[in-house]
């Protein structure tokens, strides 16, 4: 026998050998979902990474409250009840008769773990960021009812405690995590480099869900993903592209909670100046432009989406009409405003699909009505030196790409950072702006809906200082036995609870 | 024999060194990675904790030198992004990556050879012009576009085959397929003109006088004749391989050390990525070693 055939039989010899598990035949209950990217890990300090709350969220930990897709209200989860007994200081009541994963026992010692844990600052906890630079103080009162004290007034503490998720008291308080122990409906059995796999808990405080067995896997590849639900490997999948949204019967458009804007910088000349800001809004034809992103796209007035607390339904995005961009460009021109300044354009790659044609498009129009604008294509760690203070103190006049999701349900997790002075992404300083920011946010209930609509309509109308342009429609593909559709909370987390089948 | 070994180690230890050392200090110039780590709306506090923690604020030669000492312990560090070793993450990522590329190599330079000997033995006939276009085409077409045209077809269209993934038989073939296109094409040519070469020596026509039969005289004397400059170019391309599909393994889900290594960088995960580059250098190193004692196999003039 000749080289090549003793090479040939031991190849198929590997071949054969190399085989692994076999893919899962699960029972009719079993889902497989496929994500765009493998979880970084299952630290539940992190879980408003997108890529983490989508596995962990609601099905191994739970947070205290939820935030009500439609209304933005805090609901009840693992407390049941609260109060506010002064402006720093509120009571929960936990929920009884809950256990851990591990046998412990949910109290209001374990929700004191796990705030103090995740505010101790032994670990990085991403989910910190929702609170700022609030410090917490927790302390239980019985059993049963702990209270939170912040050293500044927290009106929405109920809503900002939906991101902290409650951890067994056996974790870990000064290292991250990847065997979560939470009070979930699933426990976690597996996490490798090629799947998790999350089995029921048995011993779950609440409605036993319909799924038996959930199997995540992920490809980077959006037609792939689309293909796996198409042929029965994956039961769903959470994101495609539009390209690949192609079946009406499988495929969903949602609201995904994330605003696509530009951020002009207030700071530097001409975009100083509140004529040249109108005209920027003015050049674009968002009707053309909306042609990259699909039919479902919604044309975005203020930096959050319907249903947030905050949104002014009745605030009208900006229209297009070129000639009286130009007729603004042209006074401010007249009145010694040098509006040929180079204005940078910062765009970040893969920031959403069809960003950068985006970009290359408004650019386009804003030179058509005598702008000077230049686009700079950026890696993410460049361009966030751009988006956050400090600035670069050489940044020139510039615009920013950028995109933001709220799904937290109140505007608080917005105005702020864009728009009060030392918000990490505002270049506004206006004390009478923060002024009304700071009582916004101290506010409640109708008062504080009134306030936050002011402030966005006086964004819009007054002082113009970003351009929203859309809020992101996100495609979902969902396998045919499973009747699940996505809401606005889709991106952060998929309860297997609701997930249901079609008989 | 053993001394030639241990100077080719002690070569390959210092460049290995070198490349660390270029490694850790390029990675570093990226910049700040806690805008990939840290949300967005991060505080300044949030960051500089980050930063602390990771050791990131301290000055870049005081880094160097705790890498170093660490590397002395053999610590090579945690995955900022999942939390646990670095060098763990490196070695489970490596097997799937050599897998996929031993079997791809194997397949591809066994059939090369064979269609190349078949196509050099009759040049300019029907099975030699079929061979080159094959291979030409095979070597230069997009392996990205190739991949996801086989799955539309083999898994969504005819559903015989998995669309992505790991698992039994089934599972490599695609991936393989694709792989083994561009080394296949490419070594074919290679075969060919070697044995083109060979062919028209005047050992082969005292062979071919002898009354060999043409099976000898092609695989058992030219062949073997024409295989130095196949391995020498085969070596090169396994190289490529070993280093990861990057394409293959982001198509088809392969869990392989090419897209972990890309990753990283993207995310400045730096412990991951100095501990990929030296598991991949350090199999690299290997395989030279191995392409070199083959040589000597294959050629008894080769002494070392």
């Amino acid at each position: 026998m000749n080289p090549a055939g003793i090479v040939s039989l031991v190849s198929a010899a590997i071949l054969a050998g190399a085989a692994g598990p076999a893919l899962a035949q699960g029972g009719n209950h079993d889902v497989r979902i496929v994500l765009p990217e493998q979880p970084a890990n299952l630290e539940p300090c992190g879980s408003i990474m997108t890529n983490v709350g989508q596995v962990l969220n609601q099905n191994i930990t739970e947070s205290l409250t939820v935030i009500d897709a439609k209304t933005g209200k805090a609901m009840p989860k693992l407390a049941t009840s609260w109060e506010q007994v002064d402006p720093d200081t509120w009571h929960f009541k936990v929920r009884q008769g809950v256990k851990f994963h591990d046998g412990a026992e949910l109290n209001a010692k374990a929700v004191a773990f796990s705030i103090d844990r995740m505010t101790g600052g032994k670990l990085t906890c991403n989910n910190m960021a929702k609170f700022g630079n609030a410090k917490l103080t927790v302390k239980p009162l019985d059993e049963y009812t702990v209270e939170i004290k912040s050293d500044r007034p927290q009106p929405i503490l109920p809503t900002l405690l939906s991101v902290v998720m409650v951890v067994s008291p056996n974790t870990p308080v000064d290292k991250a995590v990847n065997d979560p122990i939470g009070t979930g409906p699933f426990k976690l059995t597996t996490f490798s480099p090629q799947t998790v796999v999350l089995d029921p808990f048995p011993g779950y405080w609440g409605k036993k869900p319909a799924v038996t067995k959930a199997t995540y896997v992920w490809r980077q590849e959006s037609s792939i993903r689309a293909a796996m639900v198409e042929t029965g490997e994956a039961d769903l999948t959470p994101s495609i592209a539009i390209q690949d949204a192609s079946n009406p019967k499988t495929d969903f458009a949602y609201l995904n909670s994330e605003t696509t804007a530009i951020r002009i910088d207030l700071e530097q000349p001409p975009l100083n100046d509140v004529r040249i800001r109108k005209a920027l809004n003015l050049a674009i034809d968002w009707d053309g432009l909306s042609q990259l992103f699909g039919d479902d796209i919604q044309r975005a007035s203020q930096m959050v989406v319907p249903g947030i607390i905050g949104h002014d339904d009745k605030l009208e995005p900006w229209k297009y009409d070129a000639a009286q961009a130009k007729k603004l460009v042209a006074a401010a021109k007249a009145d010694g405003v040098k509006v040929d300044t180079e204005i940078k354009l910062i765009g970040r790659n893969g920031i959403y699909p069809n960003g950068a044609e985006a970009m290359e498009a408004m650019m386009t129009m804003w030179q058509g009505v005598g702008l000077n604008v230049k686009l700079v294509m950026l890696d993410v760690a460049d361009w966030t030196r751009y988006l956050q203070k400090p600035f670069p103190a050489e940044r020139g006049a510039n615009l920013v790409q950028m995109m933001h999701d709220n799904n937290k349900g109140d505007a608080a997790f917005t105005i702020p950072i864009f728009y009060r002075s030392s918000g990490q992404y505002s270049t506004l300083n206006d004390p009478a702006v923060d002024k009304e920011i700071d009582t916004a946010m101290a506010a409640t209930g109708q008062a504080r809906e009134d306030d936050f609509k002011k402030i966005f309509r006086q964004m819009r109308t007054e002082i113009v200082p970003d351009i929203p342009m859309f809020h992101m429609i996100g495609y979902t593909r969902v396998g045919k036995r499973l009747d699940w559709k996505p809401d606005i909370t889709t991106n952060s987390e998929i309860p297997l609870a609701n997930i249901q089948f079609k008989n | 024999m053993l001394h030639y070994l241990g100077r080719r180690a002690s070569y390959s230890v210092i460049s290995i060194l070198g490349l660390l050392t270029l490694v850790f200090f390029l990675t570093r110039l990226t910049g700040d990675p806690s805008a990939l780590y840290l949300p967005l709306d991060s505080t300044p506090e949030a960051r500089a904790a980050f930063a602390h923690l990771h050791g990131l604020d301290q000055p870049i030669y005081i880094q160097f030198w705790n890498y170093l000492a660490d590397l002395l312990r053999l610590d090579f560090g945690e995955s900022m992004r999942q939390h646990r070793s670095a060098m763990a993450v490196a070695l489970e990522a490596f097997p799937q990556t050599l897998k996929l590329a031993f079997v791809a190599m194997l397949l591809s330079l066994s059939l090369a050879i064979v269609v190349g000997a078949l196509a050099a033995a009759r040049p300019r006939g029907l099975f030699d012009r079929i061979a080159t276009v094959v291979s030409l085409a095979g070597a230069s077409a997009p392996d990205f576009w190739v991949a996801i045209v086989a799955i539309l077809v083999f898994a969504v269209g005819m559903g015989v085959l998995p669309t992505s993934g790991t698992g039994g038989w089934e599972f490599w073939v695609m991936p393989i397929f694709v792989l083994m296109l561009r080394p296949f094409g490419l070594l074919v040519q290679v075969v060919r003109g070697t044995m083109l070469s060979s062919l028209a020596s005047p050992y082969i026509k005292t062979a071919r006088a002898k009354g060999l039969p043409r099976r000898a005289v092609v695989f058992g004397h030219a062949l073997r004749n024409s295989l130095l400059p196949v391995i020498t170019v085969a070596g090169d391309l396994a190289t490529g391989l070993v280093n990861g599909a990057v394409i293959v393994e982001s198509v088809f889900g392969w869990p392989g050390i090419g897209k972990l290594m890309i990753d990283s960088i993207i995310q400045r995960d730096f412990a991951v990525v100095q501990s990929t580059i030296l598991v991949t250098a350090t199999a690299i190193f290997i395989l030279n070693i191995l392409i070199d004692l083959l040589y000597a196999v294959l050629d008894p003039r080769v002494r070392y």
